[in-house]
C-alpha cells in the first residue's frame, strides 16, 4: 500500500436547487483522501447524503462546490462526455442490483465497457474471458444472466468492473440483493481483490459488510462524522 | 467503433423480432408503393412516347364537323372528299396528306381467316403515320388511281394468315375480292389504348371504295391525315388549310366551318403533360404511406428508449458518451429504414415487372428509382430516429439506473 492518493476531496459540497427558490444542501464541506490500495467503507443512515457522495465519487454527478481530484485529474467541472470518459477509464462500478444486460451473454456483459474504448471484438472477448475465469465463472461466458444465481451475477458485475482495470472499484450495497452466505462470499472476494492491490470504496448501511473494510468514513446530515479505522469505531455493532 | 455500434444495433433489433418486423413493414409498404407508382408513371410515359413516336412531326387531322348545325347545305351531311385532301396536298408547306377510310374486314387466305382493321388511303399514309415496309414494296399512286387490288398487311395479320410463310405475292380475299399482298409493314406493337397497331391492312382507298364497298360516293372519306413540314409554322399552315376547304365547300364569310382541323401535335403535348402530372400525383399519394411508416419507426424507437432506460443508464455509467448513445439509437432506426427500403424496393420492382408482363406493357427500371429508395432509407431513418435518440442521449444516468 503506497501513499499515492487516488481520491482527493476538498471542501466538496452539493446543493439541490428546486422550484420556488428552495434549496437543499445535501453535502457540506466533505474532505478526505483515499490512497492506493485502501479498502474504505462509507456508511450513513438514509438521507445522510452518502448516495450523493457516491455519485460524485463515481463521476455520475458533479459537486456544487469543491475540488475532486481523481487519479491526479481534477474532475469536478468536466463536461458530461468528459466524465463518461473518466468513468470508463477509472471507475469500476458494482451495483446492488447487478445492472447487467439481461438479454446479452456473460461475455458480452463483461466486455461492455470495452466497446467504448474502441477495442476490437477479439481483444474484448479475450479480456472478458480472462476476468470471467478470475471470478471462477469459467464455462458460463455464453449463458445469459437469468441462468445464473444472484451471487454469480454479482461476480459477473465484478468481472465487468475489473475488465477496464480501473483506478478504483466503487461498490454500492453490493450484497443488498444477496443472502447472507453469498454476501460473505462476495465480501471475501472484495477482500482478496484488495489484498491483490485494488483500491476499493464501498458504500453500505450494514455494519457486517462495512467490517470487511479497513477504513470507515461515516456521513451524517451531509457532514463527515467519523474517518478512521473500522475496528476503532465503537458504535459499529449498534 | 462504428462497426461495434452497428453490431449493437443489429442485436437490439433482432431481440424483438416481431416488433421490428412490424415496424419495418411500414417502410416496406411505403417504399414499395412509391416504387410501384413511379414505375406506373414511367410506363405510362413510355407508352405515350412510343405510341406517339409513330406520329413524329407536326400532324393535323381534317374531318367533317361532328356538330350538326342549322345551315346544312343541299340536305347533305358535312363531308370531306379525297379531292379535298388532294387539294390540301398541293398547299405550301404540306409534306403529305393522306385520305383515310376506316373499316373492318375479314381477310381470308386458304383455310385461315382473320378480322383486321382495314384502312383505305394513299401511300402518303406511310409518311404521315411513319409506317415502314419490311418485306416487299408499297403500292404506288398509279395503283391508287387505278384502284389496283393491292394491299399492305401488318405483322399480326401476316402472322395469323401466313404463319411462317412469306406473304408477299400471295393473294388474300376480302369480301370475296382477291387482293395481292405487295408488302408487310414493320411491327409497332401496342398503342396508348392497348390496341395492336400491327393488326392492320392498308389498301388504296379507291380499291376499298369501288371494289369492296361498292360505294356510290367513291370520293367521300372519313378524314384526312396531314403532315406539315417541320420548317413550316403550324398555325399558318392550319389557317391555309381552313381557307382552302372553306372555299372548296363554298362556305360564305361569317358562316361556320362544316369541318374541323384538329392539331394532333398539341393533343400529344397535352396527353404527355397529363401523363407527367399523373405520375407525380401517384407518387405523391404513395409518399403519404411512407410518412406513416416513418411515424411507425419513431413510435417504436420511443417505446424502445423508455424500455431500455436502465440499459442506457448502465451504458452511460460504464463510459458511453452521449454521442454513442445517440448514434446507437439513430443506427437502429436507419437500419430498420434500410431493411424496409431494400425489401420495399425489391417488392415494388418485382410486382411492377410482373404486372407489366401480364398487362403487356414494358415497365422501365430507372436508376432514379434505386437512388430514390436509398435516399428514403437514410432520410426516413434519420428523421424518425432523431427524437428518440435525443431523448436517450439526455437521460441522466443516475435517474436511469434507478428506473424500474
Amino acid at each position: 500500500m503506497s501513499n499515492e492518493p487516488v481520491i482527493e476531496l476538498k471542501h466538496i459540497g452539493k446543493t439541490y436547487f428546486m422550484e420556488g427558490g428552495l434549496s437543499q444542501e445535501v453535502l457540506k464541506d466533505i474532505n478526505f483522501t483515499v490512497t492506493k490500495g485502501e479498502f474504505v467503507a462509507i456508511m450513513g443512515p438514509s438521507g445522510s447524503g452518502k448516495s450523493t457522495l457516491m455519485n460524485i465519487l463515481g463521476c455520475l454527478d458533479r459537486p456544487t462546490v469543491g475540488s475532486y481530484i481523481l487519479a491526479g485529474q481534477e474532475v469536478s467541472h468536466l463536461s458530461d462526455n468528459q466524465l463518461a470518459e473518466v468513468r470508463n477509464k477509472s471507475i469500476g462500478f458494482v451495483f446492488q442490483n447487478f445492472n447487467l444486460l439481461m438479454r446479452r451473454t456473460i461475455a458480452d456483459n463483461v466486455s461492455l465497457p470495452l466497446i467504448y474504448r474502441g477495442m476490437s471484438d477479439k481483444a474484448r472477448r479475450e479480456t472478458a474471458l480472462k476476468y470471467i475465469d478470475m471470478m471462477k465463472l469459467a464455462g458460463n461466458q455464453d449463458r445469459i444472466p437469468n441462468q445464473l444465481s444472484g451471487g454469480m451475477q454479482q461476480r459477473v458485475a465484478i468481472a465487468r468492473a475489473l475488465a477496464t482495470e480501473p483506478t478504483i472499484i466503487l461498490a454500492d450495497e453490493p450484497t443488498g440483493n444477496l443472502d447472507s452466505t453469498t454476501s460473505d462470499e462476495i465480501m471475501e472476494l472484495f477482500t482478496d481483490l484488495n489484498k491483490a492491490g485494488k483500491t476499493i470504496v464501498l458504500v453500505t448501511h450494514e455494519p457486517d459488510v462495512a467490517s470487511y473494510a479497513t477504513r470507515l468514513i461515516r456521513i451524517t446530515d451531509g457532514r463527515k462524522e467519523y474517518d478512521g479505522l473500522v475496528k476503532n469505531y465503537k458504535e459499529l455493532s449498534k | 467503433m462504428l462497426w461495434l455500434i452497428i453490431k449493437e444495433a443489429w442485436i437490439s433489433i433482432s431481440s424483438h423480432k416481431l416488433r421490428s418486423f412490424l415496424t419495418t413493414l411500414g417502410i416496406i409498404i411505403g417504399v414499395g408503393a412509391v416504387v410501384l407508382m413511379v414505375a406506373a408513371g414511367q410506363t405510362v410515359t413510355l407508352v405515350i412516347n412510343n405510341s406517339f413516336a409513330s406520329m413524329g412531326g407536326q400532324l393535323v387531322m381534317l374531318h367533317p364537323s361532328f356538330v350538326v348545325t342549322s345551315g346544312i347545305k343541299s340536305g347533305q351531311r358535312p363531308s370531306i372528299t379525297s379531292q379535298d385532301v388532294d387539294a390540301v396536298r398541293g398547299l405550301k408547306g404540306i409534306e403529305a396528306a393522306a385520305p383515310m377510310i376506316f373499316a373492318t374486314a375479314q381477310a381470308v387466305y386458304g383455310a385461315n381467316n382473320w378480322t383486321a382493321a382495314l384502312r383505305g388511303s394513299t401511300t402518303d399514309l406511310l409518311i404521315v403515320n411513319k409506317w415502314e415496309v419490311e418485306k416487299g414494296e408499297p403500292f404506288t399512286s398509279k395503283d391508287v388511281k387505278a384502284a389496283a387490288p393491292y394491299v399492305l398487311i401488318g405483322a399480326t395479320v401476316a402472322n395469323e394468315l401466313f404463319g411462317f410463310n412469306d406473304p408477299v405475292g400471295q393473294t388474300i380475299r376480302i369480301k370475296n375480292v382477291p387482293l395481292k399482298v405487295v408488302g408487310v409493314l414493320k411491327s409497332k406493337g401496342q398503342d396508348l389504348m392497348g390496341n395492336d397497331q400491327d393488326d392492320i391492312i392498308i389498301i388504296p382507298y379507291t380499291t376499298l371504295r369501288q371494289r369492296i364497298q361498292g360505294s356510290r360516293i367513291p370520293n367521300r372519306v372519313n378524314f384526312g391525315f396531314i403532315k406539315i413540314s417541320d420548317s413550316e409554322d403550324m398555325e399558318a399552315a392550319i389557317n391555309r388549310i381552313k381557307m382552302l376547304i372553306r372555299s372548296r365547300h363554298n362556305i360564305k364569310a361569317g358562316a361556320e366551318d362544316d369541318f374541323e382541323v384538329r392539331n394532333m401535335t398539341a393533343m400529344v403535348e397535352t396527353v404527355k403533360t397529363v401523363g407527367l402530372v399523373l405520375s407525380i400525383l401517384l407518387a405523391s399519394i404513395a409518399s403519404i404511406s411512407l410518412v406513416v411508416g416513418s411515424i411507425g419507426i419513431m413510435n417504436m424507437m420511443l417505446v424502445s428508449v423508455t424500455e431500455r432506460t436502465r440499459e442506457i443508464g448502465i451504458r452511460k455509467a460504464l463510459g458511453a458518451a452521449n454521442r454513442w448513445i445517440m448514434l446507437q439509437f439513430l443506427t437502429e432506426s436507419v437500419m430498420i429504414s434500410f431493411m424496409g427500403s431494400a425489401i420495399g424496393l425489391a417488392l415494388g420492382l418485382a410486382i411492377s415487372q410482373i404486372a407489366g408482363s401480364i398487362l403487356g406493357y414494358e415497365v422501365p427500371i430507372s436508376a432514379w428509382t434505386l437512388a430514390l429508395a436509398g435516399a428514403v432509407a437514410i432520410v426516413v431513418g434519420v428523421l424518425s430516429g432523431v427524437l428518440p435518440a435525443y431523448k436517450a442521449m439526455h437521460l441522466d444516468p443516475i435517474e436511469a439506473l434507478r428506473y424500474q
